[in-house]
């Protein structure tokens, strides 16, 4: 019986016992459970702190960068200014040089070659300028779209496999002339660059209902879908394009015909597969930025200085016809021909071998230096009519 | 930023070397800067032409030029014009003849008897 109450007596004590320390125990976790929603509190207190400054950080960069990107841009675009100045400049010298030593086959080919080389520096200085916000240069004439399409061809370095095959007989607004021979050169400069050496080009010129498409075909292998994505955003930019984002090195084709295509409003596509199995690429002219002018070329600045150099001329060469010039000049048909066959020339200014006198002279005889004048001018000119190696075009000195 | 800050550009828009095709120029000695050209009978200006040539084409119709003077018409290199000359020429679509002989020297006598003639009529 005795050891029954032990027994007993001892697991009261053990329950006693056992609550005892499960009370502690509550009250520790309750403790614990306060302290662990602080902390989560706190947790969270700097989990937000961290997000906003990580925000505010990220915004700081951004705007550095962008300040940054600015004044590379501004750097660079006063930079490139100067470049195509220049370029534009030699263009100009490379020009004259080319109409002086025409008649030698030998220097004319190799001014050829120096004025390709100098088209192709200046489309590398435009397009950087374009990417830096910079202007390309205007022209002041419209061109036709073949010869828009000839003089972005000429820009680029294998110019001989690109072939032109024109529909249509429409001239681009002058604004526009120089911006859609700019983006057509970088799309021919893709297309040479990304198919084998060799291979032809296709320009095809075509009217659309909305205008002109410029199409350029070419027989490489492609494009991915990936860099169709990324040139399809380059081509409908919705903000600047950084110039840090284009690689090195940078490939600025498609980046530089999007800002312009955007600046002019037109549209470049690259997103269809060309009949030989390379890129398609379309340019879309709307019809504001065509017109059915004919195409006027500027006035020649170049005709007055030679002019005044030749202070004397003994004939003039051109029937010069005010405002015409260039390749779209004919021979006014008015003057008609001699009976030998030879075109009439229609004498602009008087011949002025021997200057008249602006008043009778009283005593012409009697004054025997101006005889002598006289009979000198006049040997000159007849000398100057039968030389053969003097050439009487101002294209010809 | 404003287009008013755009330069002109003043170079010629299609450049020589894309009119040649950067294809190789014919000697001066084939086609001088004298020799007169002119389009042959009853020949046509073929089809797909390019403008030059339709230029020269309109030139030559009137009759005889030089090939020096086709470059001037044209505002074009000498060696550019003789290149599209020449390609016309092989087609069997111009007529050329030298260049007209020279002028004989003139005795100075006679010129100083003309000028005096013409002197005691206008002078």
């Amino acid at each position: 019986m005795w050891i029954l109450l032990v027994v007993l007596v001892a697991a009261v004590a053990a329950v006693l016992r056992a609550r005892r320390t499960n009370m502690a125990l509550r009250r520790r976790n309750g403790d614990l459970q306060s302290d662990l929603t602080a902390a989560q509190a706190d947790q969270h207190r700097l989990h937000m702190e961290n997000t906003a400054q990580r925000n505010q950080h990220a915004n700081e960069l951004a705007a550095v960068r962008k300040d940054a990107e600015e004044d590379t841009k501004a750097v660079l675009k006063s930079a490139m200014r100067t470049l195509q100045l220049l370029a534009d400049e030699q263009q100009l010298i490379i020009e004259k040089a080319q109409k002086r030593y025409g008649d030698d086959e030998q220097v004319l080919a190799d001014l050829m070659m120096v004025d390709h080389t100098n088209s192709q520096f200046g489309r590398r200085a435009q397009g950087i300028a374009v990417l830096c916000g910079g202007w390309l240069g205007r022209r002041e004439a419209v061109a036709s779209v073949y010869d828009v399409a000839r003089s972005a061809k000429g820009r680029i370095k294998h110019f001989d496999r690109v072939n032109i095959h024109n529909q249509v007989n429409v001239a681009v607004a002058s604004k526009a002339v120089e911006p859609v021979a700019v983006v057509l050169a970088e799309l021919l400069a893709n297309a040479t660059n990304y198919s084998a050496p060799g291979t032809p080009v296709e320009i095809n010129i075509q009217s659309v209902p909305t205008g002109i498409c410029l199409i350029v075909d070419d027989a490489g292998l492609g494009m991915s879908q990936e860099e169709k994505d990324r040139a399809a955003e380059l081509l409908s930019p919705a903000a600047p394009i950084a110039i840090t984002a284009l690689g090195n090195p940078p490939k600025f084709g498609f980046a530089v015909a999007g800002m312009l295509a955007a600046r002019y409003g037109f549209k470049v596509s690259v997103d269809s597969v060309s009949p030989y199995g390379g890129v398609r690429a379309v340019i879309l002219l709307p019809e504001d930025l065509l017109t059915t002018d004919v195409p006027q070329p500027a006035p020649e600045p170049a005709q007055e200085p030679y002019q005044q150099e030749r202070t004397a001329p003994p004939q003039r060469l051109t029937p010069v016809a005010g405002g015409q010039s260039g390749a779209e000049r004919g021979v006014d048909r008015s003057l008609g021909t001699t009976t030998g066959g030879l075109p009439k020339r229609r004498r602009v200014g008087p011949v002025a071998v021997v200057p008249s006198p602006p008043e009778p002279q009283p005593e012409p005889e009697s004054n025997s230096e101006l005889t002598a004048s006289r009979i000198g001018a006049f040997q000159r000119g007849t000398q100057l009519g039968r030389d053969t190696t003097t050439t009487e075009g101002p294209e010809n000195q | 930023m404003t287009a008013g800050e755009e330069e002109p550009v003043a170079g010629d828009f299609v450049r020589a070397y894309v009119i040649t095709g950067g294809r190789r120029l014919p000697s001066s000695d084939e086609l001088s800067l004298h020799t007169l050209v002119t389009v042959g009978p009853d020949k046509e200006l073929p089809l797909g032409a390019s403008p030059e040539v339709r230029a020269i084409w309109d030139l030559l119709s009137g009759g005889y030029l030089a090939v020096a003077e086709v470059a001037a018409h044209l505002e074009l290199p000498v060696g550019v014009a003789r290149l599209l000359l020449t390609d016309l020429f092989e087609q069997g679509l111009l007529l050329r003849r030298a260049a007209p002989p020279r002028a004989q020297s003139v005795d100075r006598g006679i010129i100083e008897r003309v000028l005096h003639g013409l002197e005691s009529l206008y002078g």
